[in-house]
């Protein structure tokens, strides 16, 4: 029935939807900035409903497409993501010429990262992966008077671009052994022959590319910090979500019978990654390098977690990355809103913000709680959720290890905090008044980091979820 | 030994020797003239293996249309032999070492897999690369790929002119 088929791809569909009224939007009369992203945050904001309504199982076009009550929900959090995102950079994109362009290539993005999580063959999830990072090496690129934008742009280029090559050529060689590209097939003929360990490691390097996994993490800062606010929160928040979300489900299904080898590559990548991050983002003097530093200690706690395959570390890593976008998203976002209105984008300027913005520096205060760990907040939760899902392998090295750099890690973010509330500033940054919508989007995102962590239902919902399927 | 066996071998030769020659020129143009010799050898293979419509697509797509794109590049830029930035004969040599090992890894791994041995390639009857058999595949199998690329292209098309507007 082809009524199934629209229910069924509802999600992709209304995204496409938006794209196309999008682009009648920019061919028809020209119109304010302002009425586009009205339009476009009602949208969001409708999508987003529609994501938690009608959702069944399915599989259509030989397990091309494939969906389930956790995959319906996975998109939810990016679609709540996109529209947090698309609130917060109101102030940005106000004055910026091209703002359906903007909009065309985030939404492009997602719906390529959609496609990428429901996936059910090797050649639609590359092709996913692809279409969520062309757009957004252009939107990256945005701010188009600086250069670095464009060497940031450059960057993630080049880089996607090898990493894309890896992971082609590992999927090729795993074709060339199986002869199937169906993740439902591939488990039975995946056996331990040195050509598929092979192939299996590109594999790995191309998603830890994405994921900016030590080794792999070296276009991270440059790309960070040279695109625009709003595109480097997509980057960290977004992308690197809907990868690690394809990731958990490639790796427990597809590479299922390799299991005692991704398990000690994923031990030394974690520590690898913790480590590395948690020491560069020390170091950090701009705020935009330092976040990315910090995500990428983030991703190898994830790591951790994903490290033990079972539906507890899903449930752990599905529950940390909805923890993630609250907590970054609100990071980043008075990050936004201080550099569209003042251009300054270092730690030292933020010293004496509490005097001027008190406002502000609480919402960036919980948001970096969150990120350090620290009780109350929902990130401590979090981080607890995927340290007991990693020590159910009994690997109690792995997990000491990573227990002591959170403590590392709550050294670099009180830093700032110090920063915003002790240390005295002769010209601290101006006053900076919230608008409207980014102020929907601090209630938001606040709300998420403070409640998410003592509302148990969220957790046993996520984990019903995984049970269920 | 067969036409097709003749022709294949004469045709990895030519791909190889032009390869080699790819990375050797001094020339920037030299080598972009000779990569289109490697493509044309590619195709000459596509079209013993009965696949014509991939020797049809590698010819327009890579020798036409990316290759004059090279082309253009390398005289705007007016690269020349001059130009050409010296290697260290060091450099040189590690870079044939590392290279040489990662083909001797791969050969080792393809050697040692079960599943391949004993198989050869299907020369003159495979019917996977005829145009009707894609097509079928194309627009039945393949149909949500296919349709989801159009976006793909879309959007790529809309960052390009957004990149490349002055104002």
């Amino acid at each position: 029935m082809w009524t199934d088929f629209l229910i069924l791809m509802k999600q992709e569909m209304a995204v496409i939807a938006m794209i196309f009224i999008l682009l009648f939007m920019k061919l028809g009369r020209d119109r304010s900035n302002e009425s586009f992203m009205n339009t476009m945050n009602v949208l969001l904001l409708l999508n987003l409903i529609l994501g938690f309504v009608f959702n069944h199982e399915g599989i259509l076009f030989n397990e091309m497409f494939r969906t389930s009550r956790l995959i319906a929900f996975e998109k939810n959090i990016l679609n709540l993501a996109m529209l947090i995102i698309s609130l917060q950079s109101y102030s940005w994109l106000k004055t910026n010429k091209h703002v359906p362009e903007f909009y065309i290539l985030m939404l492009s993005s997602l719906l390529g990262m959609f496609f990428m999580i429901s996936s059910g063959n090797l050649l639609m999830f590359y092709l996913g992966l692809e279409m969520s990072t062309i757009p957004l090496a252009a939107a990256a690129n945005f701010d188009l008077t600086k250069r670095r934008s464009s060497e940031g742009a450059m960057k993630l280029i080049f880089s996607s671009a090898f990493s894309s090559a890896c992971l082609l050529f590992g999927i090729s060689m795993l074709y060339g052994t199986t002869g199937t590209l169906v993740f439902s097939e591939l488990p039975h003929l995946i056996n331990n022959n040195p050509l598929q360990l092979f192939a299996f490691i590109l594999i790995i390097a191309g998603f830890a590319f994405k994921i900016s996994v030590v080794p792999f993490h070296l276009w991270t800062a440059d790309v960070y910090e040279g695109a625009p606010v709003a595109v480097t929160s997509f980057l960290s928040v977004v992308s690197k979500g809907a990868v690690l979300f394809a990731f958990v489900s490639v790796l427990y299904t597809v590479f299922s019978p390799l299991a005692k080898v991704w398990y000690n590559m994923l031990f030394i990548l974690s520590l690898l990654t913790i480590i590395t991050g948690n020491l560069f983002a020390i170091r950090q003097e701009n705020f935009k390098r330092f976040l990315a530093f910090s995500s990428i200690a983030q991703v190898g706690f994830i790591l951790v977690g994903i490290s033990r395959s079972s539906d507890i570390s899903t449930t752990s890593v599905i529950y940390f990355v909805l923890i993630y976008v609250f907590s970054n998203l609100a990071a980043f976002g008075v990050v936004s809103l201080v550099t569209a209105v003042t251009g300054k984008e270092n730690i030292s300027d933020y010293k004496g913000f509490y005097k001027t913005n008190p406002g502000l520096s609480w919402v960036l205060t919980i948001a970096l709680f969150s990120l350090a760990g620290v009780p109350p907040t929902a990130g401590f939760f979090g981080k607890f959720f995927l340290l007991i899902a990693g020590a159910g392998k009994g690997n109690y090295v792995l997990i000491s290890i990573a227990a002591v750099n959170i403590v590392i890690s709550l050294y670099y973010y009180l830093r700032v905090v110090k920063a915003i509330f002790m240390d005295a500033n002769p010209t601290p940054l101006p006053s900076i008044r919230t608008p409207l919508m980014p102020k929907l989007a601090f209630i938001v995102c606040v709300a998420g980091a403070v409640t998410i962590g003592v509302v148990s239902p969220v957790y046993d919902y996520i984990y019903s979820l995984i049970v269920l399927r | 030994m067969g036409t097709a066996q003749i022709l294949f071998w004469s045709l990895t030769a030519l791909a190889l020797i032009s390869a080699i020659m790819v990375l050797v020129s001094k020339n920037p143009v030299y080598s972009v003239l000779w990569l289109i010799v490697v493509f044309f050898a590619i195709s000459g293979h596509y079209i013993l293996l009965n696949a014509q419509f991939l020797a049809i697509v590698n010819l327009i797509v890579y020798a036409g249309a990316i290759m004059v794109l090279f082309l253009f590049v390398i005289m705007l830029m007016n690269l020349n032999t001059e130009t050409e930035p010296q290697k260290s004969i060091w450099m040189k040599f590690f870079g044939v070492v590392a290279g040489g090992l990662l083909l001797s890894f791969f050969i080792s791994f393809v050697i040692s897999s079960a599943d391949l041995k004993g198989k050869s390639a299907q020369l003159k009857e495979g019917e996977i690369g005829l145009i009707k058999t894609l097509g079928k595949a194309l627009f039945n199998d393949y149909v949500i790929p296919f349709e989801i690329a159009s976006i793909l292209f879309l959007s790529a098309m809309v960052g390009a002119v957004v990149i490349g507007k002055k104002d």
